[in-house]
């Protein structure tokens, strides 16, 4: 495939080609910019226009907007709060407090250069290591991904700010919530009291966008609105001096690898990898004391591995033709329109189109710099309209993006509903993020265990003989439960000798 | 007193507007419903097709997304409206035949006015091209040896991978000596059958190319022309109705449509169907073309209704 480049590098350089990879860059920013409006959104809405482009523009529209939405989805969460997508969420725990500080800029630059080395290094990583990528990615059977998920769900200790418990209780709301519909192994309808609306579940996004953006309206709500406009000041991305990145740079660097590993895995997504990234950096950075009050190393550990996750899931979905995630089906959806058939024989059949591919995404990933720096100028004068105009306008945004994802207008009922819900919890010092964690996470855990005990014939300590992967995972959970209790004993036992 | 004018008011609107000039038809924008996401096979397969539809129409058609629960979500909303035509669903065998006999949903087999059916794919079974199972006979032989060992998998309980492998092993008297794995989805199906955890899928012909994948028998009446070694269902000793499967899909309005508003909806799909764009598109897409008339739908979708019972039952659904 490698041979391809120069041919490929030809197809990129047309003017179509630019013009395709500049404004579908750009046009993912602005929308994964919009609260309420995520990848997902953004993809399907570009969608329609694919269908008469030629193959390689096609593919690199979507992905130039899938990429430009993940980054663009930070730009919300810093500044105002209210991710669009699952996968900012983490972003928010630190970008906003910073963001409050008086430092927007510095909190977007620490983002905004996270974001591309994220996504540099993943399409790097896809050019020269898919396919042993892809083998790794089929060692993750049902069990080694149960117990990956399980790692996943300790970091709501890490995310709950405050209470301890408050923070669990929230997760065990998520997890509830995503058990309501029909049940994954056997069918059975669960909680929908004989109403059909329910058949599918509650809406991930509604519930999302509920308890992130609608609740931060209301709390500002019923905070006095302050009449002088200006939410935060920003005036524009401050990159950060390179002296700044001394102790960050380890950070960095694991959080891309978190990103890229899970984005290789089907099924498990930048949510996921963001939380699991931002534990970690919690965990092993030495600023980790500080994070979720406006520390950039939290910026980076979740900028960083979500954006790596967009290289990384495009791994299995080229070498294998199983999509990663929902957006990657589509584009699998939109090879097939365009009579390619996606498979393990994909590269090999088309090496110049999947060579054009790849170096299109790590052009989209450069352009995400420049055009992150110049939106964001544009952007700023937005942010000084009336505080109440401005929540009008994110509450609008935010029917306009649920509303789209399936059509259905009870998702906005389901959404006013969590938007409530969640501003009286945030009112009584529940953190979100957990709830989230728990609403990602529960439908793969759920399906994953259950299909486990199928293939063990119900035995769960046969998980791990034989697992040697999910025995690793496994450990590595209970290390990261009882490591936060071990220093503070550890702590405690210094103060007293 | 204003409140009872208002009231007035609306009650003379409600009683004007079911009056519908079948000639005029259609004068607002016809809305074809994907009961899934968007960029999955049937939303695709209809944005392929509305231009076609609404240029045959002599009028506009524009396609909408209303995905969740098996495609009930969006055929429990569509059953619920006037049938004035302009609001029409895709449907596929599993949302209009399988899920009302499985689910407590709010529609049956007379909630429709069938109007044409666009598509069927016979379904096959398959497994992983290094597995050692060369026919439906070494399947049996191996289930009969170690039951409980084999295992096979589809896209979730009640769906066409799901029906498909039933039909297979309960035609082969087998079903109880395998493991059934639901995945959310045929993607992740796929990958495990790659990987080796199941050894058994059932799907399209179009599914089975993605990957290296032998197909072990084929749904249908007859032999496939892309794979003629491979054997009908009928022919592995399998008896109806499990011996032929198709993902059919096709145009459905609320029951109650005016016969004169189906019969230009019928000319036009019919029309589309035929249209060079749109054969192209079924060929580059992979897209079975299978085109029946409203009267002709309505008798296919009633007796499939009542056959996939017994497929139902077998699954234990």
């Amino acid at each position: 495939m490698l041979s391809s480049l120069p041919d490929a590098f030809a197809i990129l350089m047309t003017l179509e080609g630019l013009l395709v990879l500049v404004l579908g860059t750009a046009l993912g920013i602005v929308l994964g910019a919009m609260p309420g409006i995520g990848s997902t959104v953004a993809v399907a809405m570009v969608l329609p226009f694919t269908l008469s482009m030629g193959q390689a523009p096609a593919i690199m529209l979507l992905l130039a907007v899938y990429a430009g939405s993940v980054y663009g989805g930070s730009i919300a969460a810093i500044l105002i709060n209210t991710p669009g997508t699952p996968q900012s969420a983490a972003t928010c725990l630190d970008g906003y407090p910073m963001a409050q500080r008086g430092e927007a800029g510095l909190a977007l630059g620490w983002a905004t250069v996270a974001s591309v080395i994220g996504g540099l290094v993943s399409a790097v990583v896809l050019i020269f290591a898919a396919p042993q990528l892809a083998a790794f990615a089929l060692q993750f059977g049902p069990i080694e991904t149960f117990t990956l998920i399980l790692l996943g769900m300790t970091c709501i200790v890490s995310v709950s700010t405050g209470s301890l418990v408050k923070g669990l209780l929230a997760g065990m709301i998520g997890i509830f919530l995503s058990t309501v519909g029909g049940d994954p192994i056997v069918g059975e309808m669960r909680f929908t009291f004989n109403n059909w609306q329910l058949f599918a579940g509650f809406n991930l996004l509604a519930v999302v966008i509920g308890v992130f953006a609608l609740s931060e309206v209301l709390m500002r709500a019923s905070a006095q609105l302050s009449t002088a406009s200006e939410l935060v000041d920003f005036k524009g991305v401050t990159l950060p001096r390179l002296a700044m990145w001394k102790g960050r740079r380890r950070t960095l660097g694991k959080s891309v690898l978190i990103g890229n590993m899970i984005g290789v895995l089907p099924g498990t997504g930048a949510a996921t990898a963001a939380f699991i990234s931002y534990a970690e950096g919690r965990r092993s950075s030495p600023n980790g004391d500080k994070f979720g009050t406006g520390e950039p190393d939290g910026i980076i550990a979740s900028e960083a591995a979500n954006n790596a996750v967009t290289g990384g899931a495009l791994v299995p979905t080229m070498a294998l033709g199983i999509p990663g995630d929902a957006i990657t089906a589509v584009m699998l959806a939109t090879l097939t329109l365009h009579g390619i058939t996606p498979g393990p024989k994909l590269v090999e059949d088309n090496p110049t189109l999947i060579a054009a591919i790849f170096a299109g995404f790590f052009v989209i990933n450069l352009l995400l710099l420049p055009l992150g720096l110049v939106l964001s100028r544009v952007a700023a004068p937005i942010l000084r309209v009336k505080e109440a105009f401005m929540m009008t306008a994110i509450v609008l945004l935010c029917a306009v993006g649920v509303y789209f994802v399936r059509g259905n207008p009870f998702d906005l009922a389901v959404m006013g509903a969590a938007g409530v819900a969640g501003f009286i919890l945030r009112r009584q010092g529940f953190p979100m993020a957990p709830l989230v964690i728990g609403m990602v996470l529960g439908p793969t855990l759920e399906i994953t265990l259950r299909q486990g005990l199928i293939l063990t014939d119900g035995s769960f300590w046969a998980f791990f003989y034989g697992h040697p992967i999910a025995l690793a995972l496994g450990l590595i959970s209970v290390f990261a439960l009882i490591f936060p209790l071990l220093r503070q004993f550890m702590s405690m036992q210094r103060r007293s000798l | 007193m204003t409140l009872q004018r208002v009231a007035a008011f609306f009650a003379c609107s409600l009683l004007a507007a079911p009056v519908v000039a079948a000639d005029d038809f259609p004068e607002r924008p016809i809305n074809l419903i994907a009961p899934f996401n968007a960029g999955g096979g049937t939303d695709l397969l209809l944005r392929g097709f509305a231009p076609h539809f609404a240029e045959a129409i002599g009028g506009d058609a524009f396609v909408s997304n209303m995905a969740g629960g098996s495609g009930t979500v969006a055929a429990s909303a569509l059953q619920g409206q006037r049938p004035d035509g302009y609001q029409l669903g895709y449907f596929s065998i599993t949302v209009s035949t399988i899920q009302p006999q499985i689910k407590n949903v709010p529609y049956d087999v007379d909630s429709w006015t069938p109007i044409c059916s666009v598509a069927a794919s016979p379904t096959l079974l398959f497994t992983n091209a290094d597995t050692p199972y060369q026919t439906a006979a070494d399947v049996v032989e191996a289930a009969n040896a170690e039951p409980g060992k084999l295992v096979y998998g589809s896209s979730g309980p009640g769906a066409m991978t799901h029906l498909t492998t039933v039909a297979a092993f309960a035609g082969l008297g087998i079903l109880d000596k395998l493991k059934h794995l639901p995945f959310q989805g045929s993607g992740p199906a796929v990958k495990e059958l790659t990987a080796g955890t199941i050894q058994f899928f059932g799907d399209t012909e179009i599914l089975m190319t993605r990957g290296d994948f032998r197909p072990l028998m084929v749904f249908n009446s007859e032999r496939l022309e892309s794979y003629p070694d491979v054997p009908t269902a009928t022919e592995t000793g399998i008896k109806a109705p499990l011996n032929e499967l198709y993902l059919w899909g096709g145009l459905f309005a609320p029951a109650g449509l005016e016969p004169e508003v189906t019969a230009k909806l019928e000319a036009a799909c019919e029309q589309a169907v035929a249209s060079e764009g749109f054969q192209d598109f079924a060929a580059t897409s992979g897209t079975v073309i299978n085109y029946r008339g409203a009267a002709e739908f309505e008798a296919f979708f009633r007796q499939q209704y009542e056959s996939n019972g017994a497929l139902i039952e077998a699954a234990g659904l």
